[in-house]
């Protein structure tokens, strides 16, 4: 296995983890104001947000720091994965655009905790997507013959 | 498929039974690559196809091959 085959591996697990942890916080304290509610859930959101990025970028930089571990046929499946992590990205905004318009529609406002959850759950799909794409471009690339 | 075709392994074999792993070293890519070249799974850039001849100290043209469709 590819060092950043490796890599996007963990990255998939971890951002698979973490996103069943969101939905479970999310199904046993009820509804989505739970999250303005209680300062304990505010902060593990806090460190989410914060969190995911930083070790996201650590994996990334640390990959591309070693140019024995990644060469051109890497950078193709970055390149190739990173358009399907921009995918996911809008998919997961016109989703939520649409979703959140019909929801609300009558009353003319959005609940404020929802930028957290956009935010988070955008940020979540973008890290999936692009391991995802990694994953799969080195799947296609085997079976290519 | 590709019509690319190469003659990594039979020069490995040649060259003392190099290891993919010296291949690559030299070649400047990893050892995952020189795997996907030998099955024909990959087709590398001109820089590394011409890092992979000079790694074994032969012109391009000995290692690489293009196989025509007409043909035959």
């Amino acid at each position: 296995m590819a060092p950043l085959q490796k890599r996007a591996l963990y990255s998939f697990v971890i951002g698979l983890i973490l996103t069943i942890a969101l939905i479970v916080v999310f199904v046993a304290q009820g509804d989505i104001t739970a999250f303005e509610r209680d300062p304990n859930l505010r902060l593990i959101m806090y460190a989410v947000l914060i969190g995911v990025p930083l070790i996201y970028l650590i994996l990334v930089n640390l990959t591309l720091r070693k140019p024995a571990q990644l060469d051109e046929r890497d950078r193709l499946i970055i390149e190739r994965s990173s358009r399907a992590q921009w995918l996911a990205v809008i998919f997961t905004l016109v989703v939520w655009t649409i979703a959140l318009t019909e929801i609300y529609r009558g009353q003319g406002q959005v609940p404020i905790a929802f930028l957290k959850l956009i935010f988070t759950s955008t940020l979540i799909i973008s890290t999936l997507a692009h391991s995802l794409g990694i994953l799969v471009g080195y799947w296609e690339m085997n079976r290519n013959e | 498929m590709s019509r690319i075709k190469n003659r990594i392994r039979r020069l490995r074999f040649d060259h003392n039974e190099m290891t993919q792993e010296e291949l690559a070293s030299k070649a400047g890519c990893t050892r995952q690559t020189i795997i996907a070249l030998e099955q024909n799974k990959y087709v590398p850039s001109v820089e590394l196809a011409f890092g992979v001849a000079k790694a074994f100290g032969v012109p391009l043209e000995e290692v690489f091959k293009y196989e025509d469709s007409q043909k035959g």
